[in-house]
């Protein structure tokens, strides 16, 4: 822990998210918000959380400042200036978050120290967690043995609030019909840079680099950095690059809405059965040890290391399908006709 | 000077999380509000990332360790990051696109019926069709 890195990195931060807030042109506010998680990736890499800055790379830098560009095409990217007599308003919303300030200031006085090894987060569950996940699950990389084995309820949920977003996107959005849909003006235009060959053809030789790399961060994430959410992303973001760099109905080829929202299903679904495989075999919910009985060849030890790549995969599918469908969805104002 | 040291990273997690709420309530522009949002989002998970940390802690993945054959070796707690904070914030940022996904979806479908995402002049037009 360098304090000055530290230092540098959080003025930065909070540079960007002022700028963010400022600027009056939603697309640079975009921009600047992914050069905000970029720098919070920088500041969790230094915290040694090198899992949750994975995860902030791809989620919050890539797909993030995407979507808001597409909502900004869909829209329009000027913020109109406040008419006057609203000045009370800004005072009220300053006097809120100065009180809200002064409020957590007061309470920081009692936190241990940053970084301190003896704080109480760190003294009562996770030492168990550090200390016996090679001996109970042979995974190295303790961020995946808690995820998906010691709290692999707290995870399956989550996977099921992501794929209930996905839904929550289309019953919004999405207007099948013809006559649901209602006439807006063309998009505001941003660039014309997706006719560009050169940027076609480039994004066309990355897509299948991505996806290798997308399986491997999967696959290899007991060991190093990354696992199902992070490999998901980048799945998905590269069929996004796809619809930018193209058009929305070569993804659609590829992977039209009906299979976007079986796959979702299907993931979760993996999910759920293997925790119902154990509870078929005599164990509880999602305690893979079990699956030993069943896989050739294997301990409880490495069985509960290979229940954990299962649901991974799971995750990865679930989490590929409902990036790409919330991305189609808004791009398009729910058409999946063209978009961005 | 060190309780400055110790203390510095809750006052920008602080400040943060005011810019955040400050987007939140002053801003006339509801994209603007999401962005508030997040903000307000990320400070807390940094807060919740910075409990993890400890001084001279590597990070949560043990060297050389493959399969149990590794297990007999000593593994001290506080040679690690503490993993519990980094596993329930890694789950919520990637909540948190999913939820991002639907705040905007529903701004489009604002945008869709009042051609605008001015809130006075979303307010202006509810009180025209009153």
């Amino acid at each position: 822990m360098i304090w000055q890195i530290d230092l540098s990195v959080l003025s930065l931060i909070v540079l960007c998210g002022f700028a963010t807030i400022m600027v009056k042109d939603l697309l640079s506010a975009a921009i600047i918000f992914g050069a905000y998680s970029f720098l919070m990736c920088l500041l969790w890499t230094e915290m040694g959380a090198v899992d949750v800055a994975f995860t902030e790379a791809s989620v919050g830098a890539g797909v993030s400042t995407i979507l808001f560009i597409a909502a900004a095409y869909q829209t329009t990217r000027i913020v109109k200036p406040r008419k006057s007599g609203r000045i009370f308003a800004k005072i009220v919303a300053l006097a809120a978050s100065v009180a809200m300030g002064l409020v957590l200031l007061a309470a920081q006085t009692n936190f241990p120290g940053f970084a301190d090894p003896e704080s109480p987060a760190s003294l009562h569950l996770s030492p168990y967690y550090i200390t016996q996940t090679l001996a109970d699950t042979a995974v190295p990389n303790m961020v995946t043995s808690v995820l998906a084995d010691y709290r692999g309820f707290d995870t399956m949920f989550e996977t099921a609030v992501i794929f209930t977003a996905g839904l929550a996107v289309i019953a919004i959005l999405r207007r099948v019909k013809h006559i649901d849909r209602c006439e807006l003006p063309d998009p505001y235009t941003i660039s014309a840079g997706s006719q560009d060959n050169i940027i076609r053809f480039v994004s066309r030789q990355l897509v299948p680099f991505m996806q290798l790399f997308a399986l491997y961060v999967v696959a290899h994430g007991h060991h190093s950095p990354g696992g199902g959410f992070q490999g998901g992303v980048i799945l998905g973001a590269s069929f996004i690059l796809l619809a930018i760099t193209y058009d929305i109905q070569l993804v659609q080829q590829r992977m039209n809405e009906k299979w976007n929202i079986l796959l979702g299903n299907i993931g979760v679904l993996i999910y759920a059965s293997i925790g119902f495989i154990c509870l078929l075999l005599g164990a509880n919910f999602l305690d893979y040890s079990m699956l030993s009985k069943i896989l050739p060849a294997t301990d409880p030890v490495m069985a509960r290391s290979h229940g954990m790549l299962g649901i991974e995969i799971g995750v990865a599918i679930a989490v590929m399908a409902i990036v790409v469908t919330i991305y189609l969805n808004l791009a398009s104002n729910g058409k999946l006709d063209k978009g961005l | 000077m060190e309780y400055l040291v110790s203390h510095y990273n809750y006052w920008v997690y602080i400040l943060l999380m005011m810019v955040g709420l400050y987007a939140m309530l002053a801003k006339n522009n509801l994209i603007k509000k999401v962005i508030g949002m997040s903000i307000f989002q990320t400070a807390i998970i940094v807060f919740y990332v910075s409990t993890g940390a400890k001084r001279e802690a590597s990070i949560p993945i043990i060297a050389h360790g493959h399969g149990h054959d590794a297990a007999h070796t000593v593994i001290e707690a506080a040679h690690y990051a503490n993993p519990l904070p980094h596993v329930l914030m890694l789950t919520a940022i990637v909540v948190s696109v999913g939820t991002l996904g639907v705040a905007l979806a529903i701004c489009l479908g604002i945008y869709r019926r009042y051609k605008t995402l001015e809130e006075d002049e979303i307010q202006e037009q509810l009180h025209d069709s009153l």
